[in-house]
């Protein structure tokens, strides 16, 4: 069954009945965002203002990025009103 | 007492606007720190999965086109060409209408389309009043084909086809206001809305949803494009703020052409401030400056003077009453 309500294809030749397109995104990341648990408010600009919308609440503790999609921009550093939030360069999770 | 205190702070109160899923895959081929991103997935999870865009060769069709047979997103989506958007929108609701469907059509171009090449019909479809929403991301520039200027693009700023160098000096001439000409056609709702204030977004989207029902409904969304402004992709949320504190981009919105400041900033720093952030102004001297300031003052008192002027300028025994106006539609 389609998924899409009006139209069999999205154009002329996408087709949404199928499973969607999906970029490993993730590995376009020169820097991870690292959270402060203790540090986080809860205010949820992060979340908020995420382009690509993967900033999730982690249970009780933290908002953290899904690292898999995450193209690293930095806007959640950038919006943390408590500084909550650190780019760390990829270089340092290498093993 | 650590958890506690956090539990009295309260999440943003624009996550109670989210009411509907993102219909969007996660990993989406758009730039990183792409102000377009956060727009596209923000407007189907405030109006709901059921909405039908329309588009034009932009930033945004190779997305909600899909490609390779499969597709980015569920949504329904109808691509066109530049010249025709509104004219195919038109089209998308008449037949709804005919076939007794209810949904909401949604024509979504970028500057390019709205304020240059699809402008003929832009102004046509709020002539007719055709009931349907039509959002303008403004990127200031033709940013899919490599930076050319359009008619947005503000005075001084670099781009491929108004370079730096011996003659020329970045663009010489000031850009249009597109969301004020549209007011000008007393269409049942315009508004400009930016990303910075995302709750401000979501109120005007859901206005516009509204005000579908009695027409044609225009909103102007300031969304900056970090790669080809030359700006830090984490600066994208702040590059809006700026400009709205700046006033380089006030917020107001318009019903029946009748405009109202949603947001006024008590002091507006110079718009130094602002461009100081994007490499594309980076040539501009003190001089330039003083120019682009006097156009964005400039603006901003028109706006200001329009948003009284009717309660100034009015003879109060023989106005007609808003209602009257709104009926005539």
């Amino acid at each position: 069954m389609p998924k899409n309500q009006y139209f069999n294809h999205e154009g002329p030749w996408s087709d949404a009945t199928g499973p969607l397109m999906c970029t490993d995104t993730g590995d376009w990341r020169t820097k991870r965002p690292v959270v402060d648990a203790e540090r986080c408010i809860f205010c949820g600009f992060c979340a908020i203002y995420c382009p690509i919308q993967v900033v999730q609440m982690k249970g009780e503790s933290h908002f953290e990025a899904d690292l898999g999609f995450c193209k690293g921009c930095g806007i959640c550093a950038q919006e943390c009103p408590k500084n909550a939030i650190s780019m760390v360069s990829e270089e340092e999770f290498q093993s | 007492m650590e958890t506690q205190k956090k539990k009295k702070v309260k999440p943003s109160k624009v996550l109670d606007y989210l009411k509907h899923d993102d219909p969007f895959s996660k990993g989406v081929a758009f730039c990183p720190g792409c102000g377009l991103e956060l727009l596209l997935r923000f407007i189907p999870q405030v109006l709901g999965n059921d909405i039908v865009i329309t588009g034009t060769p932009s930033c945004s069709a190779p997305v909600l086109l899909g490609q390779n047979k499969q597709s980015w997103h569920t949504l329904s989506y109808f691509g066109t060409l530049m010249t025709g958007a509104a004219a195919n929108a038109t089209g998308l609701v008449r037949y709804y209408r005919k076939a007794g469907i209810d949904n909401t059509v949604v024509c979504f171009n970028g500057d390019g389309t709205a304020a240059d090449i699809g402008f003929g019909n832009l102004s046509g479809a709020a002539e007719r009043n055709e009931p349907f929403i039509y959002i303008c991301y403004d990127n200031e520039g033709y940013m899919n084909t490599g930076v050319q200027k359009s008619g947005t693009t503000p005075f001084g700023a670099t781009t491929t086809t108004t370079p730096y160098g011996a003659v020329s000096k970045g663009k010489n001439l000031r850009r249009m206001n597109l969301a004020l000409k549209m007011a000008m056609h007393k269409i049942p709702y315009t508004a400009t809305a930016t990303l910075s204030n995302l709750a401000d977004l979501a109120k005007k989207l859901l206005k516009a949803k509204e005000a579908k029902e009695r027409g044609f409904a225009f909103l102007h969304v300031f969304a900056p494009c970090p790669t080809g402004w030359g700006a830090d992709p984490a600066h994208t949320i702040e590059i809006c703020r700026r400009a709205v504190k700046t006033n380089y981009f006030p917020l107001w919105e318009a019903e029946n052409g009748k405009i109202r400041m949603t947001q006024t900033v008590k002091k507006p720093k110079p718009v130094k401030n602002y461009t100081e952030l994007i490499k594309k102004f980076s040539r501009l001297t003190d001089e330039d400056h003083e120019v682009l300031q006097d156009d964005v003052d400039y603006e901003y008192c028109i706006l200001g003077g329009l948003s009284v002027l009717e309660s100034e300028c009015r003879l109060p025994e023989e106005a007609p009453t808003h209602e009257a106006k709104g009926e005539s539609r």
